[in-house]
């Protein structure tokens, strides 16, 4: 089937909702940072943004605007020890496997067969949908979450948006 | 999320997005964007299907060595078996109504 058109329907729904037209974000190029490592020897982080917490940690708000929480995961987590919590999206599949949305257990197998380096020490879920406060993102949460990932050494972040 | 994977390039960090929504990927322009044609919240696949999740992990993975250019986004070959569409219905935005 075609791919969903979600900036129509996202429009539609504001609209809808008596609110002026969302303006999109739109990049003409953007950076890339190239790595002089092969994979094999990369450490890899993951990141969700589907509302994802451990179980032992508060939920996320499932309609929150403008979030910047971002919890840190140990990369040996359970992968049963999640609770998912966000109303923009069903989330009943990954529910019941959280490699749905964050394949936790698959990188773990990569690193093991050696096809990474390995797993960074710490994983992520935060920076959910819904962040209308940009210049925050660019000046606060976002250099913050770079510093973590150098702190830890990662190479490579697979990133998962929900 | 996009917005975050620019910065971090920018940072040193290699980074690939693994999207559900290609319209609103393209329009963000993350530095590496892999293209599921799966509902969102199934960016990896099915509960259980450990083959196609890790098939995805491993297509996503590649596009760090094979991307060229900045803003580069690649479709994964197999798409979801059935019909599914996106209808939001969160209070967030329909806060003011």
């Amino acid at each position: 089937m075609k791919s969903i058109r979600y900036v129509d329907a996202l429009n539609d729904h504001y609209t809808a909702m008596g609110n002026p037209p969302y303006r999109w974000t739109v990049n003409e190029s953007a950076p890339l940072h190239r790595l002089d490592k092969p994979l094999e020897e990369c450490s890899v982080s993951l990141l969700t943004s589907g509302g994802v917490s451990q179980c032992s940690m508060p939920a996320f708000n499932a309609d929150a605007r403008n979030d910047h929480r971002l919890d840190a995961i140990d990369r040996d987590v359970n992968a049963t020890d999640f609770q998912i919590h966000d109303s923009y999206y069903d989330h009943s599949d990954a529910d019941n496997d959280i490699n749905c949305i964050f394949p936790v257990e698959r990188l773990r197998e990569l690193a093991a067969l050696g096809e990474i380096g390995k797993v960074s020490d710490r994983l992520w879920s935060g920076f959910m949908g819904r962040i209308y406060n940009r210049s925050k993102v660019l000046e606060e949460s976002g250099p913050d979450f770079a510093a973590a990932l150098r702190e830890d050494g990662v190479d490579i972040l697979l990133a998962a948006p929900s | 999320m996009g917005l975050v994977c620019r910065l971090l390039e920018e940072h040193g960090i290699a980074t690939v997005y693994v999207a559900t929504g290609r319209d609103l990927t393209a329009l963000v322009k993350p530095p590496r964007a892999l293209f599921v044609n799966h509902p969102m919240g199934n960016n990896f696949g099915r509960a259980g299907d450990t083959a196609t999740q890790t098939d995805i992990v491993r297509a996503a993975l590649a596009m760090i060595d094979s991307a060229e250019r900045g803003g580069e986004l690649i479709d994964y070959p197999t798409t979801w078996s059935e019909k599914f569409s996106f209808a939001p219905v969160g209070k967030a935005i329909a806060a003011t109504a």
